[in-house]
């Protein structure tokens, strides 16, 4: 059984326009152990999704109004606050985009890296707790901890308060880490270290990740599996080694297409999928993808398409995926 | 740092010279003053003296002193020298700490506003409290309920004292709870037998006479304050790092507390300091209409009556309290966000 399964999740906004379906009909399964890597452009929904297994979607605009996730035999959906106060940075941790805003800017670091183990450790003594923060700022490769304790937020650099925010989530040795885009806003050598990291650390504490980037680059780097996400649907899900190799949603083929790649002509036009995400007050009928797609017809602005099962274990939300899937074995 | 407030406290003397010889040379080129004012009273003494105009008067445009009294007049309060010399004869005088003579009172100007310093105090602290105890819990509260009954009800009742001028507020409490009601007195800082009182009477009547003015100074001061606590609240409760310190596991109320509240306050600091100038606000309105003899009233009335000493010896302490005031809100900026580094010489970033 799966560690978490978030199952056909449905979320709604509250905009100026009237109630939207933000998210409609998510399911994705988080095996005990692995990466699960989640893509899409922005606005696609992937971060809204990890917040709502959190309890963490803002309020009072959104709400989750469809579907459950499962977490230890729990629905977290169904949990009061204080008791997903429990669950929230014990069981499963988060960390963010933005590590400068993601930190209290008028706490020093060693303060709130205390907090979050005192939150799972009550009966921690002072000492205990300053042992802990050490050895965890040390785990997470900050130089001269002791003296990093007494400084704020501001006086780090951002690839050490991403180093910050991992300490604080693995304080309480979670079984899942919820990762939104960790690396986004930092230098890409920092980038590197943090992604070497975050791998590091998995395999010492065994934990499930969910590794949410546009960055297909990362997610090839780090994911096992990967669901590609689309205007608040799943569109495909499939391995690392055979998402990258046949794509089969249309979108996945844009999305893949528009990687810059040394072996293409230099100087050539970089291929993009024209359009941007529509508004969410905005969504098309039918397939959510339909007035981008090259291969559109005219069932896809009428009829959604279901998360279908392939014979080998992927899964894709296409109308005509099997269609195209022959045609290219016929031009091929 | 320490160099920036070492340079800001240095700023204070020019500043504080700048704004006295502006004022100093104003009471000088005003029409009035205690000479015209003396002469008009010793002109109504003759006119009710009967027997006294005739002898008074010299023929020379209905002045009942002579030239040379004038002259000596002059001298006395220092007329007679140009207005820079005679402002550095004051500016001395002052870096002795002496104010001079009220012209009016004829007593020192110290003394004067000496008399009425405890019961400024009185109403400047008890607003500070009320308002700062008031706000900040109802800003909070209002932030946590945005847009339920409690906010709509309490902004309403904000802004509706804000929009009444406080001299209205105070008549009206006046007429419906003093005299129509007679609750409280009707003016006065406290009873004539107050000598006679108990301690826990004296406060008492203290109180008694208090509440009133108190309302007229507080029924407009709520809603700064207030608007001010529950957005600078509520833009931190959508910050990242309260979701941070949820995410971590911390109930929604005490993240409000343990993080969002400090950042909230960072906004009220920036005037913090300014509150050091409490013990001379007072609006001579509210003062006049009951009848309370603080600061407000002081100064108001020795404009009207020209006691210039008087008025530079106000100027001398508000303005002084207002610059190290400023200087003083910037500390306060400084304590409460570690982020702010005055001056050159602390970056760490």
């Amino acid at each position: 059984m799966a560690l978490l399964s978030i199952e056909d999740l449905a979320i709604s906004f509250e905009t100026d326009e009237g109630v939207v379906d933000v998210i409609d009909g998510v399911s994705i399964e988080l095996e005990e152990g692995e990466t699960l890597g989640l893509v899409g452009e922005s606005g696609c929904g992937k971060s809204v999704t990890a917040l709502a297994v959190m309890g963490l979607l803002p309020k009072p605009a959104g709400r989750i109004t469809g579907g459950a996730i499962r977490f230890q035999d729990e629905d977290l959906t169904r949990l009061t606050s204080e008791e997903l106060s429990r669950v929230r940075g014990d069981q499963i941790a988060m960390i963010f985009q933005e590590p400068m805003t993601a930190l209290n800017p008028v706490h020093r670091v060693g303060k709130q890296l205390a907090e979050s183990y005192r939150l799972h450790h009550p009966d921690a003594s002072k000492n205990e707790i300053r042992e802990e923060s050490l050895r965890l700022m040390d785990h997470v490769g900050i130089p001269a901890a002791e003296r990093r304790l007494d400084e704020y937020p501001h006086q780090l650099s951002g690839g050490m308060r991403q180093r910050i925010m991992i300490a604080m989530a693995l304080s309480s040795r979670p079984r899942i880490l919820i990762a939104d885009e960790p690396t986004t806003a930092l230098d890409v050598t920092i980038q590197a270290q943090i992604l070497e990291l975050l791998r590091d650390l998995q395999s010492e504490y065994g934990m499930s990740i969910i590794f949410i980037t546009h960055d297909l680059g990362v997610i090839a780097e780090l994911a096992s599996r990967v669901v590609v996400m689309y205007a608040g649907r799943v569109a495909e899900e499939a391995s690392v080694e055979s998402l990258f190799k046949s794509p089969r949603h249309p979108y996945t083929k844009g999305l893949l297409a528009s990687i810059p790649r040394l072996e293409s002509e230099s100087k050539s036009v970089l291929p993009t999928i024209p359009g941007v995400v529509p508004s969410i007050d905005e969504l098309p009928v039918g397939c959510r993808f339909s007035n981008r797609c090259e291969f559109a017809q005219d069932q896809c602005t009428h009829a959604k398409p279901e998360l279908e099962q392939a014979s080998d274990g992927r899964k894709i939300a296409c109308l005509r995926w099997r269609e195209l899937e022959q045609d290219v074995a016929v031009s091929a | 740092m320490t160099s920036y407030f070492v340079r800001r406290f240095l700023l204070i003397l020019p500043t504080f010279i700048g704004v006295t010889i502006l004022v100093f040379t104003l009471t000088r080129l005003v029409p009035g003053g205690p000479i015209e004012r003396m002469l008009n009273e010793a002109a109504l003494a003759g006119a009710e003296g009967g027997a006294a105009v005739s002898s008074g008067f010299d023929g020379r445009g209905g002045s009942v002193l002579s030239d040379e009294q004038i002259e000596q007049l002059k001298r006395y309060y220092g007329f007679d020298k140009p207005v820079v010399l005679s402002y550095f004869d004051w500016l001395g005088k002052v870096a002795t700490l002496d104010l001079g003579t009220s012209t009016r009172y004829t007593e020192p100007v110290w003394e004067t506003i000496k008399s009425r310093l405890p019961i400024s105090i009185f109403y400047g602290v008890a607003t500070l409290i009320l308002t700062y105890g008031v706000c900040i819990p109802l800003g909070i509260v209002k932030a946590i309920k945005h847009k339920t009954a409690f906010d709509n009800v309490s902004s309403a009742l904000v802004f509706f004292g804000y929009a009444i001028p406080s001299y209205v507020v105070g008549i009206a409490c006046l007429t419906l709870f003093a005299a129509n009601l007679e609750w409280f007195p009707l003016s006065g800082f406290v009873s004539d037998d107050f000598d006679d009182l108990s301690t826990f009477g004296k406060a008492l009547d203290i109180l008694d006479h208090a509440a009133l003015p108190l309302i007229a100074y507080l029924a407009g001061s709520f809603a700064v304050t207030t608007m001010l606590m529950k957005n600078s609240l509520m833009d931190n409760l959508a910050a990242d790092y309260v979701r941070t310190a949820i995410a971590k596991g911390m109930a929604f109320r005490k993240a409000v507390f343990a993080h969002a509240c400090r950042n909230s306050l960072i906004p009220l600091a920036t005037s913090f300091g300014n509150t050091i100038t409490l013990v001379i606000t007072g609006s001579f309105l509210i003062e006049k209409i009951f009848n309370i003899d603080g600061f407000g009233l002081l100064g108001f009335e020795s404009l009207v009556e020209r006691d210039y000493p008087v008025v530079m010896g106000i100027l001398v302490i508000s303005s002084l309290l207002f610059l190290i005031g400023n200087i003083l809100s910037d500390i306060c900026v400084a304590f409460v966000d570690p982020r702010v580094k005055f001056g050159s010489g602390g970056s760490n970033q």
